[in-house]
């Protein structure tokens, strides 16, 4: 479903944030992507939505090369992949169902449709109060939930989370874990990148581990921790 | 994919909501461009529409001999009306020139009386399309057998003025293209202002999988409501003011000839609030173009 053959990124001159990974993720999946910070767990996720060419090597999603995707079909691709933003990346003059709504709104759906699922996601992350609210006026918690929702109210085929819980108390991240997992049964594949040792530890999924930018560890029913 | 226009309104209005002070910037800016750029069409109107005036009053009479038969007036007449360069003749008979010579001396009509119609001569007045071709005419009338004498045409008068109005009237052209040019900087500088604010917001749409279509289309929506309201408020002034000016001086200037047929209203309107709209559109199309590149 994603496949990294020999994908080096290098920032600017001489920031290198993947070195040569390798790496393939098959469909219906439930990956961990785990690693200290800055060993390049966001770089892979942005390189996954084309939002940067790699510096070598190629990317298929899908079986698509991204490279040979021209800039005017990046949209569909975009669409076939739920994304939850480290940094959440909400519009801030759209309250929260209004910025669920438009994940739905691009790929033209009816309004009536929309209507009825983007309360219904936004119950499921638990903030069916907070519909009307502005990220301003959301807390970073909440924000991220607006985000959880937003990348897979349209049912994507993969749905890729950076720091999904980074900023959610221990209750609401199993919760969201619990969510993914779900989501994952129903044959979506799901990427998860993260920092929680507890979540990785219980939940007992493929794990790869980036260390500056290279995979130094794939196991099928891994750990967070270098254990066996 | 459907295009969804309700959605683009919705999103258009609320946009402009939101930011309501750059709307009011690049409302204002596009209100002041169209306006400087509408006077200067005015200006250039009238003063095309004086010099014309002008040079219409410039005609070259040409009397007819005292002994001359009415057939061969007739002939005479019909011969230079045929003429390319001109553009109206009139006959003024003897009896008639008598008329004009009593008119104007209506106040002491004492020196008037007994005079015998006779001792005036009957002419035509030709008018000519374009001044600047009275030589020509004039040579023409020379060869059909009018004298010097029975000639009158201010030669030099009118080809100065003719060159006179030609600089002018490609002055004021220029004065214009170069409003307009300064207008389209200024009015899509105000918009790329606010569109720059906004590129965060454009990079995330892209990123969750909108089109670049799906946008722009708000953008070029808000830009072309900002142009057409900005335009129509400085065009309805303009043309407020023209109408104005003109009563204006038919009072206090009798003797120029500024009329209100020098400019077309109806066009004047439409070409001003055209100019915003497309300003508007075009402006706010390039300037998202920059940011879609995510
Ligand atoms: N736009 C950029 N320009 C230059 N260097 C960058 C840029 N983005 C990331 N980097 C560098 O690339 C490396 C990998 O960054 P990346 O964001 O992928 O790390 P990460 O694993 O997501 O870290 P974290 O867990 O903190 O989110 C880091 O060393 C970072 O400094
Ligand atoms: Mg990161």
């Amino acid at each position: 479903m994603i496949n990294f053959n020999n994908v080096t990124k290098v920032y600017g001159k001489d920031s290198i944030a993947l070195d040569h990974v390798d790496l393939a993720i098959n469909p219906g999946e439930f990956v961990f992507l785990v690693g200290a910070s800055g060993s390049g767990k966001s770089t892979m996720v942005r390189l996954i939505l084309k939002e940067l060419e790699p510096s070598a090597g190629s990317i298929t999603v899908n079986g698509v090369r991204l490279s040979s995707i021209p800039h005017r079909s990046v949209p569909r691709h975009r669409r076939a992949i739920g994304c939850v933003f480290q940094d959440f990346k909400l519009l801030p003059n759209k309250t929260a169902a209004e910025n669920v709504a438009y994940a739905m709104e691009v790929t033209g759906q009816k309004r009536r449709a929309i209507r009825v699922k983007v309360p219904q996601i936004l119950d499921l992350v638990g903030l069916g109060e907070q519909a009307e609210k502005y990220p301003d006026q959301l807390s970073g918690g909440e924000q991220q939930r607006v985000s959880i929702a937003r990348a897979f109210v349209g049912q994507p085929p993969i749905l890729i989370a950076d720091e999904p819980t980074g900023n959610l108390d221990p209750d609401t991240s199993v919760g969201i874990m619990q969510l993914l997992h779900r989501i994952n049964r129903i044959g979506t594949t799901v990427l998860v990148a993260t920092h929680d040792k507890e979540m990785v530890d219980v939940m007992r999924k493929r794990v790869v581990a980036l260390k500056g930018g290279r995979v130094v560890r794939d196991m099928v029913r891994g750990g967070y921790a270098n254990e066996v | 994919m459907r295009f969804n226009l309700g959605f683009f309104l919705r999103e258009a209005a609320k946009n402009m909501r939101l930011n309501a002070l750059m709307s009011v910037t690049a409302v204002t800016t596009t209100a002041v461009c169209v306006l400087v750029l509408g006077v200067g069409l005015l200006v250039s109107a009238h003063v095309e529409g004086i010099l014309r005036g002008v040079g219409k009053d410039v005609a070259i009479t040409a009397f007819f001999p005292e002994d001359a038969p009415g057939a061969e007036i007739d002939a005479a007449r019909r011969q230079v009306e045929g003429y390319p360069e001109v553009q109206e003749v009139v006959f003024v008979s003897e009896g008639e020139a008598l008329n004009r010579v009593k008119d104007m001396l209506s106040e002491q009509p004492e020196v008037m009386e007994g005079l015998d119609p006779g001792i005036m001569q009957a002419s035509m007045e030709i008018r000519l399309a374009d001044p600047g071709t009275s030589d020509a005419v004039a040579e023409r009338l020379r060869a059909e057998g009018f004298s010097d004498e029975n000639l009158n045409y201010p030669q030099q008068t009118i080809s100065q003025l003719n060159q006179v109005t030609g600089y002018v009237i490609w002055a004021l052209r220029a004065a214009t293209v170069l409003f307009l040019v300064a207008s389209v900087l200024l009015i899509s500088n105000a918009i790329r202002i606010s569109i720059f604010a906004r590129r965060k917001e454009i990079e995330v749409m892209k990123l969750v999988g909108a089109s670049d279509g799906f946008v722009r289309t708000p953008f070029v929506l808000e830009g072309l409501a900002q142009g057409l309201l900005g335009a129509t408020i400085a065009a309805l002034v303009v043309v407020w003011g023209n109408a104005m000016f003109v009563e204006w001086a038919g009072n206090a200037l009798p003797f120029v000839p500024v009329s209100s047929s020098a400019v077309n209203t109806l066009l004047v309107l439409i070409v001003l609030i055209a100019v915003g709209v497309l300003i508007g559109i075009i402006g706010s199309f390039l300037s998202v173009r920059r940011f879609l590149r995510v």
